[in-house]
């Protein structure tokens, strides 16, 4: 898929970790917009994330991040890494920080040398992910959501061209989220944005293009609305739980939402959502990633 | 001036007299009183001060209130010239705030008393200490594996390599200068107040060599158990100080150079975080 402009392109990458295969021969490109990343625990999710934020090293294949090779020098690498905003899964937080003094060490790594606009700009990332009277408060003080949402506020740190989002919603109250999707979605505009979560509802609501990972390969790419389309005439509305279904759970209404088999007796279509989607797309990985709600 | 139902309020010509300290003492004085009080008069000095100015000030009562206070040896460091940016690097390090600088003080005076009670024919406590205080002091400040940022800042643009280096220095200059001192207290000959930079100057390269492959805790104590075998083999069937005589300041030195060295060529291939330090 390697056309040459993309800001972010892999070709033919490989990553094992011992035995495991992480991720295999991925072929992918990313542009301008926010795209999600679909796929169970292990999918390769994590792993492609840090090899765009130059965290790891591919094993094999070739990475190009902004047109440049970051295995090639150093230069390169610095020269990524001062166009990039990455959240990793786990961040750790050191407690005795207050939310400015931690976003002020992250934008002095991030080279904002001169204090003046780097204090302009640590309250301007803080004001984006709604953190602004907070500034003072220490982290041990900040609830988890809080703490997430600081890690967030340093990944917008100069508005970076590539912005790598590792399960950027966990530990958010709806409302949170609905404030995230809205930074993000300014954020597309102008930047590459990959983001990863288990939350289907936020690709749903944010994303333009959904990519699904299992096993270390990409078993979909493309728009959201194509992936939903996959699932028409796969999900039923049905008095009994599908027998062969993929899945199925009672609804609220008393009925069975049944995803995947035959047409269980007497079920009526339903519209299907991109879970559906995203449950079909996995196959039998999907009993173990789906959680009834 | 003005006065209505609600009083006197000052007009827009006293207002802005007052704000190019135009008035005298008295008058200037007597506005400043009305204006703290007056909410009218407080709201029409709004708009005849300039934006700017106001902005200015704001964002420096916001930086006094939520800047963190830089620890005590980062603020001694800047007023001789370190820079604002490194100075809030350095302020990250746990080994250069108060608490760390202390213990590593009280160590290195205990085991200096040792030495001078026992008339200096008990050297082993301060040789031990001597060398391992900054050692001990880098591992903590170094970080990769225990740092909670870990990830940030192995892919910041800084890079952590240089980060490590910034903080080892940091410790050095923290730690050193206090145990020179408190070396000139030992007793024995003069050069042993300064002998102990030997082993001091080639521990913390081993240990930053040593930690790109292992981490800084178990790089730390591989250091600290050989340092402390040295010394207490010395004890047995050497001379006390024999661990810091020049023959030995040899092999140190040679030491010194071949970790440089494997840091350096680690650090030439550095095109992923964490190989070199």
């Amino acid at each position: 898929m390697s056309t040459g402009t993309s800001t972010v392109e892999l070709t033919h990458v490989g990553k094992r970790y011992g035995r495991t295969r992480a991720l295999a021969d991925v072929d992918i490109a990313f542009d301008r917009g926010v795209t999600g990343l679909l796929g169970p625990n292990g999918a390769g999710k994590t792993t492609l994330l840090r090899i765009v934020a130059t965290s790891i090293g591919a094993d094999s294949g070739e990475v190009r991040l902004l047109g440049r090779d970051p295995h090639r020098s150093h230069a390169d690498v610095t020269a990524v890494r001062r166009e990039l905003g990455y959240l990793p899964q786990e961040l750790g937080y050191p407690s005795d920080m207050t939310a400015f003094g931690f976003i002020e060490y992250i934008a002095v790594l991030k080279e904002w040398n001169d204090r003046g606009p780097r204090s302009q700009e640590v309250r301007r990332v803080l004001d984006a992910v709604g953190l602004a009277d907070q500034a003072s408060v220490r982290i041990n003080r900040l609830s988890g959501g809080q703490r997430r949402r600081v890690g967030l506020a340093q990944a917008l740190l100069g508005e970076p061209r590539l912005v790598v989002l590792d399960e950027p919603t966990t530990g958010l109250d709806p409302a949170q989220r609905a404030d995230l999707r809205r930074t993000l979605s300014a954020l597309g505009h102008r930047s590459t944005v990959l983001l990863s979560t288990h939350q289907t509802e936020d690709v749903a609501a944010l994303c333009e293009r959904v990519v699904v990972l299992a096993d270390g390969t990409v078993r979909f790419d493309g728009a959201v609305t194509d992936l939903v389309a996959t699932a028409v005439g796969h999900v039923w509305l049905a008095d009994e739980p599908g027998d062969d279904a993929l899945v199925s759970w009672r609804t609220g209404t008393g009925r069975h939402h049944v995803v995947g088999g035959r047409r269980p007796v007497g079920a009526d279509p339903a519209e299907p959502t991109l879970e559906d989607a995203y449950l079909l797309m996995l196959g039998p990985d999907a009993q173990r990633v789906h959680t009834p709600s | 001036m003005t006065t209505g139902t609600q009083g006197w309020h000052a007009d827009p010509a006293l207002l802005s007299s007052y704000l190019a300290g135009d008035l005298d003492a008295v008058n200037g004085a007597s506005v400043e009183q009305h204006v703290s009080r007056c909410a009218s008069c407080r709201a029409a000095v709004g708009p005849l001060l300039e934006p700017q100015l106001l902005e200015q000030t704001w964002t420096g009562i916001r930086d006094a209130v939520e800047r963190p206070a830089l620890p005590f040896a980062v603020r001694l460091a800047r007023r001789c010239g370190l820079s604002e940016p490194t100075a809030v690097l350095l302020a990250s390090a746990a080994s250069l705030r108060g608490a760390w600088l202390v213990g590593a003080f009280l160590s290195l005076s205990f085991a200096t008393l040792a030495a001078y009670a026992s008339g200096g024919t008990a050297l082993a406590p301060f040789l031990l200490a001597a060398p391992l205080a900054p050692v001990l002091g880098v591992a903590a400040a170094y970080g990769p594996r225990q740092d909670p940022l870990e990830a940030l800042i192995a892919t910041a643009p800084y890079g952590r390599t240089r980060l490590i280096l910034l903080r080892t220095v940091g410790v050095l200059v923290s730690v050193l200068p206090v145990t020179v001192l408190l070396g000139l207290a030992v007793p024995g000959p003069p050069w042993l107040s300064a002998a102990w930079l030997g082993p001091a100057l080639a521990l913390v390269p081993v240990l930053l060599a040593l930690a790109g492959f292992v981490g800084p805790r178990t790089a730390a104590a591989i250091v600290s158990l050989v340092w402390a075998g040295v010394v207490l083999a010395s004890t047995r069937a050497l001379t006390p100080t024999w661990p810091v005589e020049a023959a030995q300041q040899g092999v140190y030195l040679g030491l010194a150079v071949a970790a440089c060295a494997v840091i350096a060529i680690r650090a030439g291939t550095d095109r992923q975080p964490g190989l070199a330090l």
